[in-house]
């Protein structure tokens, strides 16, 4: 009986059901086909039910067959975890706001503090932050500059002028 | 004859100064993913499909078979110097090079998957040069049965024969097929799963779902899990091989570009089982078996390296002919040829034969290129390992979010990226396979328009399946793949019980 693993299974359960709900709404009108739009929907949705249902089994009858042990420590390192998430998350809230490059920056910065710390050598001192700041940018601006003035692709920008 | 004249022409085009550019930045671009660990050839194809919106599609379709190529190059120096793959493809690789650059031999082991990728790819493009047109020529009489069954074969095999758990496998193909699901449904014209969302009616990118499961997730399970795991690197020595390094390298060379090559084609693709099985040969085969697993056998490295090469540039085949992706980066390049609202599948040798011909073309340049960039220069590439994993992982966020955000100008998408990387932590600490997600994603809506179509012609009846000869033998290969390990695993078991109760009972 592996709590964790049961999760998983339940958690497959759960899409299914969402899956099915979804399949209700939607038409089946099938023209000449035979099956409409609503026939894979329900066939991915009963099917994920049937796999969360083996898993859940499986879990609670020993744990997952054939698996390969999972590689690195036991147990997560949530605080490493938290500040990359921060640094992933905050440039989505920000990326339009402040432009990609500085956007960008801040979740180099910050994310390079997650792998640091689940190193166990995280370092907050004045000057860690700012070379890693320089090294984001120096990622991040030219990254940039690429994509906006070779490519002509749009990112958003902290001022209209392509270059920040 | 006219295969030649389209190639000559192909050459035409893929040589111009901008295409060997492109084939060049993409081999350069490849061959650096391949040796950095944490990013690979099918991310950074995804990362940069945002070039689709503007860079023509013979000089993007050039740049990402660079990538494709070169990763897999560049894949065997990490594994040989860091005892961590730096592709699946390579796992081989990992071991037996590995042995070897532990006993001061790193630079035969580094030449000797160099050289052998290039021979391997090489005739594997000879191939795909003379088989490819043929395949593509049957495949114009297959209708949509026939293709519904074909991508019925590939989910199965990618999901099912593959992995070590069916479950497992299936789960992750269905969690695909659903992601496939999101938006307007092709042919009916109708939302779906959608939730209200405007930018679900879209659908879901592949860029995302590639970047968030590949990349964000390795950055996350990383960052969680392995924060504490020190690698320690290999010394490097001269890359040379002696004499009787070369004899002992060329058989194995040849002989695993055979084995590589068919597994390829087939819709099973994936170059994991290649690798495994040149390498059992090699191993069978070797007059040096003590060198296996204790100071590292040439074979074991030669072997492996060029099935792996065979294999990848085999996949093209599946791929330009059918339409069928069978590994990531080919599902991923399907999503590219999809962004220029090309359709790869046999009418691509007639409607888009320049860009075609220049690709495969390219294929040959870059192999030249891939052995230039990987044996004078290797000791740059050495030096990319050098980088310490936090601006690693953190400069691949960057390039994550560049290749999402500038696909669609969504910061919505940037959110998705990390609800996909959360999905992607949890598959890998359970041990789901991705490749079935990606495939199922990209293949599942086709695949639903294909079984759409197959029935309209069957006026409704699925009895359309059984009418023609051709979707018969298919259906019956699916059945085979399905049902023969199974049966084979119920009969050894029930021989080796009997073989245990024999002594017992005499």
């Amino acid at each position: 009986m592996k709590p964790q693993q049961t999760l998983v299974g339940a958690g497959t359960l759960a899409v299914g059901v969402l899956l099915a709900i979804g399949a209700i709404g939607i038409s089946s009108q099938a023209g000449y086909s035979g099956v409409g739009p609503n026939f894979l929907p329900w066939l991915v949705g009963i099917s994920l039910l049937v796999c969360g249902g083996f898993l859940v089994y499986e879990a609670r009858s020993g744990g997952f067959r054939d698996m390969d042990e999972p590689s690195g420590a036991e147990r997560g390192d949530w605080r490493g975890f938290a500040w990359v998430s921060a640094g992933i998350l905050a440039n989505a809230a920000l990326i339009t706001i402040i432009g990609f490059i500085l956007s960008c920056t801040l979740c180099f910065v910050l994310a390079v503090r997650g792998f640091k710390s689940a190193e166990g050598r995280l370092d907050l001192s004045v000057r860690a932050w700012a070379v890693d700041f320089a090294t984001g940018f120096a990622i991040a601006a030219p990254v940039y500059w690429m994509f906006t003035q070779l490519l002509a692709i749009n990112l958003p920008g902290l001022t209209g002028s392509g270059w920040l | 004859m006219d295969i030649l004249n389209q190639l000559l022409q192909g050459f035409a085009t893929a040589a111009t100064p901008i295409n060997l550019m492109w084939a060049l930045f993409g081999c350069t671009i490849g061959t650096a993913v391949g040796v950095l660990p944490g990013i690979g050839p099918a991310t950074a194809v995804a990362m940069l499909l945002p070039i689709t919106l503007k860079v023509d599609p013979t000089a993007s379709m050039i740049f990402f078979a660079g990538i494709y190529y070169g990763a897999m190059y560049g894949g065997s120096t990490t594994s040989i110097l860091l005892n961590t793959p730096g592709e699946s493809g390579s796992m081989v690789t990992a071991m037996e090079g590995n042995k070897m650059a532990k006993s001061g031999r790193a630079g035969a082991a580094l030449a000797t998957s160099a050289i052998g990728s290039f021979v391997a790819g090489t005739i594997a493009t000879v191939l795909v040069t003379f088989f490819a047109p043929i395949v593509a020529n049957y495949a114009v009489r297959l209708g949509p049965p026939e293709y519904f069954l074909l991508m019925v074969l590939a989910f199965c095999t990618v999901s099912a024969v593959l992995g070590k758990s069916t479950v497992r496998g299936l789960t992750a193909l269905f969690v695909g097929l659903a992601m496939g699901l999101v938006g307007i449904d092709q042919i009916s014209g109708q939302a779906r799963y959608t939730a209200g969302v405007p930018e679900l009616l879209d659908g879901l990118e592949v860029v995302l779902i590639a970047v968030g499961l590949f990349a964000v997730s390795e950055a996350l399970y990383n960052v969680l899990y392995e924060g504490k795991v020190v690698e320690t690197q290999n010394r490097m020595s001269k890359v040379h091989m002696t004499r009787a390094e070369w004899a002992r390298s060329w058989p194995a060379w040849l002989r695993a570009t055979f084995i590589g090559i068919p597994f390829g084609c087939i819709p099973a693709g994936g170059s994991e089982i290649p690798t495994f099985l040149s390498y059992a040969t090699e191993k069978k085969l070797s007059k040096h078996k003590d060198e296996f697993g204790t100071k590292g056998a040439i074979e074991g490295v030669a072997g492996p390296e060029a099935a792996n090469n065979a294999a990848i540039t085999a996949t093209l085949i599946p791929l330009l002919t059918l339409g069928i992706p069978t590994s990531n980066t080919t599902a991923i390049l399907l999503g590219a040829f999809q962004n220029y609202g090309i359709q790869p599948g046999p009418q691509l040798f007639d409607k888009n034969s320049a860009l075609v011909w220049a690709l495969i073309a390219s294929l040959y340049i870059g192999n030249v290129m891939l052995l230039i960039l990987n044996l004078p220069l290797i000791g740059l590439w050495v030096k990319l390992l050098k980088v310490p994993k936090a601006y690693l992982y953190a400069g691949i966020l960057i390039f994550a979010t560049v290749g999402v955000y500038g696909m669609r100008q969504s910061a919505f998408d940037l959110v998705l990226l990390y609800a996909i990387g959360l999905l992607g932590v949890v598959m890998r600490r359970f041990d789901f396979p991705t490749a079935p997600v990606v495939v199922g994603m990209i293949l599942g809506p086709l695949a639903e328009a294909q079984l759409r179509n197959a029935l309209s012609i069957g006026e409704g009846s699925w009895s359309v399946f059984l009418q023609r000869p051709g979707s018969v033998v298919l259906l019956v290969i699916v059945l085979a793949v399905l049902l023969l390990p199974r049966i084979m695993k119920v009969l050894n078991a029930r021989k080796a019980g009997a073989k245990s109760a024999n002594p017992a009972g005499a």
